[in-house]
């Protein structure tokens, strides 16, 4: 095992997740879910988002059929599909993707059509946004097991 | 003999370790996470996205499993729905998970006989103390056929063997419990259905609300294993919620009762200006936390209302001066206040004589709720009105009292004497014996009639929980969350769950405005 290279990409694997944090990618309920991960369920991180993404992304497809004719908007299933992402957003500690829920879920209620269509973009591009930087960070985390070396546990107070 | 809790949990021996766990969500990144907690927690796990595979799985057989979480948003069947078949097919405990922090929703969850309701998203720490849902649970079915299964039946045996139990309950419960859930502490709750429920209104209905004893209600309903005292104590909640219904339904008339019946007593100009303190939009803002509400009383702007009415309106009729405190306000109905607030309100009472400014923010807390009535009683006379309890029980008190055209010197003496009460006796007693004087006594119930004192013991605790505890941040969420909002469904909470139903309801969406007002009040997270 090289130390220093584990030490390098340990470092780097630190600093990575702690500017997601610091961005507000993430939030303390990832922490949680890091905390729940060990030798018994060793991907159990990388299979929760990896659910949620899939959610994300049939959600949001669902609620694009439900807004795309000006004239006949389901705002019933819309607001339910936000809902149900807000749900899973926040107890993936998905920071931002929550955010826009928060915004999606007011527009939904005034039945703001417009408004719930750039809502939709939004939160399409940061779960976007989020599956590529885990991505990133679950890389790292790879090669630093490749490298003989242990994922660190951060914790952001 | 009953066993102690601690007996109990030896017996099970590896209890709560192999739990058994249903845990129904549709979601199934949260239902992944859920899994993965309660299996940290020891539990042993079955999971389905399906409320009706869930049933199913329930249904085939009622001892595979020792507890229900499940999420309340489905689509194949509303979650409350779900949580009511297995209360009542099983007799199981089940908890509620939603994202939903509405009050409205855990009140739905609590009334359809939700053991517990969870935010998400949920964390370990909350998951680690379910079991002890399933050892209540079960420890209130032994109660229950052990008491109706005694030797000489009678109904004085059977609550003396029944205060007993609730004692040792209590002790072993305080002792061992971490959770506040006042729920625990109580007498082994019968569980107010809709179908219970429906026939005890329809007893209630044939012999005349007046009428109405608990013998005969119970002999009317005839059901197993109900006691007169169930009943009794379901028939008060009931009749006082009643009375708020018809409180409310005469509001309208009485603003304007109480206007003139005002104008006549005061004969001052100077009422005017309070009419104009209408509904000021309460913001956020004011509420920092519900902390702030329960504790923090300005006395200082709270005087100065005081202040500004007495001397507004009663200089001619009244002594303005510290011992006679009690008399200024004696001639208009006085809200429950705490009874700390009192104290200081009369202590500085003559070292501030007019010149304090009212903050608008009283006026804001009062009047927040659209539903206020009497502007010109409230915003003088209700300095401790911040929560949305005490709004509604001003409202409900002042018409009271004003819908019965009491005499002047007299108006306040026949108030709703339960919150009176409760308020006045929960809190610590703080009143400065120098400014209580005879006639006033709004702390000492003095004017009170006997069918009040009754009504005293069962408010008591509840508002000795809810105004001592002072616990707006951790919290039970179940409990906190009924602190907060109507008092009649805190009062639900401490003694029956789920009982009710029909009139709160009604007073549910009549009063729409207190979840409106209070979000920016609470602490729910």
């Amino acid at each position: 095992m090289n130390t220093i290279v584990v030490g390098q990409l340990q470092r780097q694997f630190q600093d990575y997740i702690v500017s997601l944090y610091q961005q507000g990618y993430l939030d303390n309920q990832f922490t949680e879910l890091r905390k729940l991960q060990d030798e018994g369920s060793p991907d159990f991180v990388a299979e929760v988002v990896s659910l949620f993404f899939d959610d994300c992304a049939k959600l949001i497809n669902d609620m694009s059929t439900s807004l795309e004719r000006p004239d006949h908007v389901d705002f019933k299933q819309v607001d339910s599909g936000v809902h149900q992402l807000k749900g899973s957003s926040s107890s993936v500690g998905a920071r931002r993707v929550k955010s826009v829920c928060i915004a999606f879920k007011e527009c939904c209620d005034v039945q703001n059509r417009e408004g719930c269509l750039r809502c939709l973009q939004q939160v399409d591009y940061e779960y976007k946004m989020l599956k590529t930087k885990l991505q990133d960070l679950f890389n790292l985390e790879q090669q630093i097991l490749q490298a003989g070396g242990t994922i660190p546990q951060v914790s952001m107070n | 003999m009953t066993m102690t809790i601690e007996q109990e949990i030896e017996v099970l021996d590896q209890f709560p370790v192999g739990m058994r766990v249903l845990a129904v969500d549709d979601d199934q990144t949260c239902l992944r996470i859920l899994q993965t907690l309660l299996h940290r927690c020891q539990y042993h796990v079955t999971t389905t996205n399906q409320a009706q595979t869930a049933l199913e799985l329930l249904r085939e057989n009622k001892n595979k499993f020792d507890l229900v979480i499940s999420d309340v948003d489905m689509p194949d069947m509303d979650g409350f729905k779900l949580l009511e078949l297995v209360g009542l097919e099983m007799d199981l405990p089940v908890i509620m998970l939603s994202a939903h922090s509405d009050p409205k929703y855990v009140m739905k969850g609590v009334k359809h006989g939700a053991c517990d309701y969870l935010l998400k998203p949920v964390r370990i720490e909350e998951l680690k103390n379910i079991w002890q849902h399933v050892v209540r649970k079960s420890k209130l079915k032994k109660n229950k056929s052990s008491v109706s299964n005694g030797p000489g039946n009678s109904d004085k045996a059977n609550n003396n063997r029944k205060r007993k139990e609730q004692y040792e309950e209590e002790e072993e419960e305080e002792r061992g419990n971490e959770n506040d859930d006042p729920t625990a502490q109580k007498k082994p709750r019968v569980l107010w259905t809709h179908e219970l429920h429906n026939k005890f209104l329809a007893a209630v209905d044939h012999l005349g609300v007046e009428k109405a004893v608990p013998k005969k209600i119970l002999d009317l309903m005839n059901v197993d294993k109900l006691t007169r005292e169930n009943v009794a104590s379901h028939l008060q909640k009931f009749r006082v919620a009643l009375k708020k219904v018809s409180d409310e339904a005469n509001q309208q008339a009485n603003r304007v009762a109480i206007d003139s019946h005002l104008m006549q007593m005061t004969s001052h100009k100077g009422l005017g200006g309070f009419y104009h303190h209408r509904a000021i939009p309460v913001g956020s803002g004011q509420f920092h936390g519900g902390a702030t509400m329960m504790r923090h009383f300005p006395s200082n702007r709270n005087l100065g209302r005081v202040n500004s009415l007495a001397g507004g309106m009663f200089q001619s009729s009244f002594p303005r001066n510290h011992n006679d405190g009690g008399n200024i306000l004696q001639g208009l109905p006085l809200p429950p206040l705490e009874e700390l607030q009192i104290n200081k309100a009369f202590q500085s009472f003559d070292s501030q004589q007019n010149s304090l400014m009212v903050a608008p923010n009283n006026l804001l807390l009062l009047d927040g709720h659209p539903q206020s009535s009497s502007p010109s009683l409230n915003p003088g006379f209700s300095p401790h009105f911040e929560t949305s309890n005490n709004k509604q029980r001003l409202e409900h008190w002042s018409n009271t009292v004003l819908s019965t055209n009491m005499p002047q010197s007299n108006v306040h003496s026949k108030p709703d004497s339960l919150e009176w009460t409760a308020f006045c006796d929960s809190a610590t007693p703080l009143i400065n014996p120098n400014m209580d004087t005879s006639s006033t006594s709004f702390c000492r119930n003095t004017d009170f009639g006997s069918s009040n004192a009754a009504q005293t013991d069962f408010f008591h605790p509840l508002q000795m929980n809810q105004q001592h505890a002072n616990n707006w941040g951790p919290m039970p969420t179940e409990a906190q969350v009924f602190r907060n909002c109507d008092p009649k469904e805190g009062l639900h909470m401490a003694s029956d769950a789920g009982s009710l139903d029909d009139i709160v309801n009604s007073l549910m969406t009549q009063e729409q405005s207190p979840t409106d007002f209070s979000e920016g009040g609470w602490v729910m997270v």
